[in-house]
C-alpha cells in the first residue's frame, strides 16, 4: 500500500504520464477517428483490424485512453495531497526557529554585528520588514530572538489550486459521458416533444438572412417552450445563442427543406393558342381540372434532385432543390392519356408518353416546401463543473505565477558587546526584484538607530 | 490611407528594422538595435491603424481568415517583444523576433492567402471570437519569444562549454532564466485564451465544450508540452538544455496548432 502511494506521488509517474498521453492524442489526430471499418482497410490494409480491435479508430473514447487519464488523475491527487499537509503547515503554522547555518546556506542571505539591545534591535528589524508590507511572526528564548517576515503565503497554493482544477474538470469530463444529445428537425408550426423532459418545443417561424453576395448570414428559429400545452417562454435561437430550459439547451445547428409535403406550381400552356396559360398549385397525389377543359392533372411524385440511377430508375441524388423534377399525369374521362416528368431547370426535357395526342404544354414553374430548421438539443450534467474547474485552473495559475511567496528570516543574537544579526531571504520568483527588497530591508536596520 | 497601404508600410518598416537588427548583430553596435527598436516601434504604429481599418471595413475582429490571422499574430508577436525587451533588455533577441515577423507578414501578404474581407459565417458572430483569438494569439506570441530565447540559449550553451563565448553575450543562464518568463506569461494567456474561452466558446456555438476536434486535441497537445516544461524545471529541477528543447518543442506544437491542423488535418475548426 504504501509503495502504491509512493509511486502514485512520484513526479516522474506524472511526467512519464504526459508524455505518454500527449503521444496517444497526437496518434488520434493522424488517425481518422470513428470511421467505417471499410474505409480503414482501405487505407491501412492488414493493420486496419489491429487498430480497430485497439480502439486506435475511437482512441479518445478508448478504454486503454481513459485509464491513462484516470492515472493521471489519480497521480495528480495523491501528489497534490502528498503534498499539500506540509504546506499547510508552512503556511499557518511555520517554525520559526532556524539555525544560523541554515540562513547562511540561502541564496540571499546577510550576517552583520549591531550595537544595542536585544529588544532595540529586534523593534528595528520588525520596522524594517513591516515597511516592506511583510507580516511578521517572532518567537524568542534566553538570547536569541528569530523574526519571520512572510509576503504572500497563499503564493504556495497555486498548483495545488490549478490541480484542484484539473480534476474536477476530469470529474466533468466523466459526469458529461452521461449527457443526451439528439437533433430535432422542426419545421414551422411544428410542435416536437423532447425525449426524456415533460416539455414541448414549437417552431413559430424560422427565417434564414443572406449577405449580398449569397453566404448565409444568419439562420434564426423563433421557438416556444410548451409546458402541458402552455406556452412558457419564447426565444429567438441563433447560432452562438441557444435556448436553456430546465437543463436542457437547444442550438442551431443546421437547416433543410422538408421534401415531405410539397406545394407544387405548374403552368399549363397551349400549343396552339400562346395566350393561353393555367396556373395550378398541387400537392403530391392531389389532382385538378384544367380551366375549360375536361382534363384533368395529378402529381405523382416529386423528387428534389432528379437522377436516373444505375438500375434507370428514378431516384434523387440529394436533398438540396438541384433538379426538381415532378412526375405528371392527364386524365380526361376516367382515361389517362398522358404521363411523364417534367423539370423546373430544363423545361425542354419535358417528355410525355403519350396516349392521346393533346395540345397541352407543362412548365414546372416553383415548389413551396417547408423548410425546417435543425436544433440540436443537449443535456450536460458536466458542464457546470467545467467552469468551476476553468476558475480554479485560471486562479491556480495566477496566483502560482503572480503571486509568489516571499519569505524573510532575521535571527538575533545577543553577544556580551553586540547583536550578531543574520538574516536570509527565499522566493521562489522574480528573485532580483526579491534581492533588491532584502536589501533595503537589510540596509534600513544596518542605518536604524 | 487605406487598409492594405497601411499594412504595406508597416512590413516596410519591419524589414528595415531587421537590417537595422542584423548590422547590429555583426557590428555589436548598441546604436544600432536602438534604431531598429525604434523603427520596429513605428511599425507596430502603422500596423496598428491597418489592424484598426480592417476592423472597420469588416465590420469584425480581424482575424477570422489567414491574412488577418497572421497579421495579428505578427502584431503581437511585436508587442510581446517591445514587452520583454524593456524589462530584460534583450536586443539580441531582436534580429530572430523580427525575422519571424517578417516572415509572418510575407506569408500573410503572398497570394496563396485569401485575403478579401469576407462576412463573418453564423458560427464565427460572437464576442468570443475576440476574446478566444487575441488572448490565445498574445499567449503564443510569448511562446515564440521562449523559442528564440531557447534557441539562443542553446547556441550560448555549447559556447560557454567550448570556452568561446563572448564576453559582450548574453549569458545562457540569464536566457534560460527569460524562457521561463516568457512562458510564465504566455502559458496562462494560453490556458485562459485557447482552452478555457475556447471550451465557453465551443459551449454557445456547437452545445459541447469538447468534441475531440483536431485543433482542440492539439491545443490540448501544446498545453500539455508546456505543463511539462513547469513541473520538469519546478518539480523535477530540470534547467537549461533540457528545459530549451522542452520550450522548442512547445512552440512547434502552438505553431502546427494554428496553421498544420487546418492544412494536414481536417475538423470543425475549418475556417481558421
Amino acid at each position: 500500500m504504501k509503495s502504491l502511494i509512493n509511486s502514485l506521488s512520484s513526479v516522474k509517474l506524472a511526467i512519464f504520464l504526459l508524455i505518454i498521453i500527449t503521444s496517444a492524442s497526437i496518434l488520434g489526430t493522424w488517425i481518422p477517428q470513428q470511421r467505417g471499418p471499410a474505409e480503414y482497410a482501405a487505407k491501412y490494409g492488414q493493420i486496419a483490424k489491429m487498430l480497430i480491435r485497439f480502439q486506435f479508430t475511437d482512441l479518445y473514447h478508448s478504454l486503454w485512453y481513459k485509464a491513462f487519464l484516470l492515472l493521471f488523475a489519480l497521480n495528480t491527487l495523491v501528489c497534490t495531497l502528498t503534498r499539500i499537509s506540509s504546506k499547510w503547515k508552512r503556511a499557518f503554522n511555520p517554525s520559526l526557529e532556524r539555525d544560523k547555518q541554515r540562513l547562511l546556506d540561502l541564496k540571499i542571505h546577510e550576517n552583520f554585528e549591531k550595537k544595542g539591545t536585544l529588544d532595540s534591535v529586534k523593534t528595528a528589524a520588525a520596522r524594517a520588514l513591516a515597511e516592506k508590507r511583510f507580516r511578521i511572526k517572532e518567537s524568542s528564548r534566553e538570547n536569541r530572538v528569530s523574526l519571520l517576515g512572510r509576503k504572500k503565503v497563499l503564493g504556495i497554493f497555486g498548483s495545488d489550486i490549478v490541480h484542484l482544477g484539473l480534476l474536477i474538470i476530469l470529474l466533468g469530463g466523466i459526469i458529461s459521458g452521461k449527457s443526451e444529445r439528439q437533433m430535432l428537425n422542426i419545421t414551422e408550426g411544428q410542435t416536437v416533444a423532447i425525449p426524456g423532459a415533460d416539455f414541448q418545443l414549437r417552431l413559430d417561424k424560422f427565417e434564414t438572412d443572406y449577405y449580398a453576395n449569397g453566404m448565409v448570414k444568419d439562420w434564426r428559429s423563433h421557438l416556444t417552450v410548451l409546458e402541458a400545452g402552455q406556452p412558457q417562454l419564447t426565444k429567438i435561437v441563433e447560432v452562438n445563442h441557444p435556448l436553456s430550459h430546465q437543463g436542457y439547451r437547444f442550438y442551431q445547428s443546421s437547416y433543410g427543406i422538408n421534401w415531405e409535403d410539397p406545394l407544387l406550381e405548374i403552368k399549363v400552356k397551349k400549343k396552339s393558342d400562346p395566350a393561353f396559360s393555367d396556373t395550378k398549385a398541387l400537392k403530391i397525389g392531389q389532382e385538378k381540372q384544367l380551366t375549360d377543359s375536361d382534363i384533368k392533372i395529378k402529381t405523382i411524385r416529386f423528387v428534389p434532385d432528379f437522377v436516373l440511377n444505375e438500375n434507370n430508375v428514378v431516384a434523387t441524388r440529394s436533398l438540396q432543390p438541384n433538379n426538381p423534377a415532378v412526375l405528371l399525369e392527364g386524365w380526361q374521362n376516367e382515361e389517362k392519356i398522358f404521363s411523364g416528368w417534367v423539370f423546373a431547370k430544363y423545361p425542354e426535357f419535358e417528355q410525355m408518353h403519350t396516349v392521346k395526342e393533346s395540345d397541352l404544354t407543362f412548365r414546372f414553374i416553383d415548389i413551396h416546401a417547408a423548410s425546417y430548421s435543425g436544433i440540436q438539443m443537449s443535456q450536460d450534467p458536466g458542464t457546470n463543473l467545467i467552469w468551476i474547474g476553468c476558475t480554479f485552473i485560471m486562479l491556480g495559475l495566477f496566483i502560482a505565477f503572480y503571486w509568489p511567496l516571499s519569505e524573510i528570516r532575521i535571527a538575533l543574537e545577543a553577544k556580551p558587546e553586540h547583536i550578531e544579526i543574520t538574516a536570509g531571504g527565499l522566493s521562489p520568483k522574480y528573485t532580483e526584484a526579491f534581492q533588491a527588497t532584502f536589501n533595503k530591508i537589510i540596509a534600513t536596520l544596518r542605518n536604524s538607530s | 490611407m487605406n487598409e492594405s497601404t497601411l499594412f504595406l508600410i508597416s512590413f516596410v518598416l519591419y524589414i528595415i528594422a531587421a537590417v537595422f537588427y542584423f548590422a547590429y548583430m555583426f557590428s555589436k553596435k548598441d546604436s544600432l538595435a536602438k534604431t531598429g527598436y525604434q523603427i520596429a516601434f513605428l511599425g507596430l504604429f502603422f500596423h496598428t491603424f491597418a489592424l484598426v481599418f480592417r476592423t472597420i471595413e469588416s465590420g469584425h475582429a480581424p482575424f477570422t481568415n489567414m491574412y488577418e490571422s497572421l497579421s495579428f499574430l505578427a502584431w503581437s508577436g511585436i508587442c510581446a517583444y517591445i514587452l520583454i525587451e524593456s524589462k530584460y533588455k534583450i536586443k539580441k533577441a531582436g534580429p530572430y523576433l523580427m525575422l519571424i515577423v517578417i516572415g509572418l507578414m510575407a506569408l500573410a501578404s503572398s497570394p496563396l492567402m485569401p485575403s478579401e474581407a469576407v462576412p463573418l459565417m453564423p458560427a464565427l458572430q460572437s464576442y468570443w471570437l475576440v476574446l478566444h483569438v487575441s488572448v490565445t494569439m498574445f499567449g503564443e506570441a510569448f511562446f515564440a519569444i521562449a523559442f528564440i530565447t531557447s534557441i539562443m540559449y542553446l547556441i550560448a550553451h555549447s559556447r560557454e562549454k567550448k570556452g568561446t563565448a563572448k564576453e559582450t553575450s548574453l549569458s545562457a543562464a540569464k536566457l534560460d532564466s527569460i524562457s521561463y518568463r516568457c512562458i510564465a506569461v504566455g502559458f496562462p494567456l494560453f490556458t485562459l485564451g485557447g482552452l478555457v474561452f475556447g471550451m465557453v466558446w465551443a459551449h454557445e456555438a456547437w452545445g459541447r465544450y469538447w468534441s475531440w476536434d483536431p485543433k482542440e486535441v492539439w491545443s490540448f497537445i501544446t498545453w500539455s508540452v508546456f505543463a511539462l516544461y513547469l513541473h520538469t524545471r519546478v518539480v523535477a529541477g530540470w534547467k537549461g538544455r533540457r528545459s530549451a528543447v522542452i520550450a522548442i518543442i512547445g512552440f512547434l506544437a502552438a505553431l502546427f496548432t494554428y496553421f498544420g491542423v487546418n492544412y494536414v488535418l481536417s475538423g470543425l475548426h475549418s475556417y481558421a
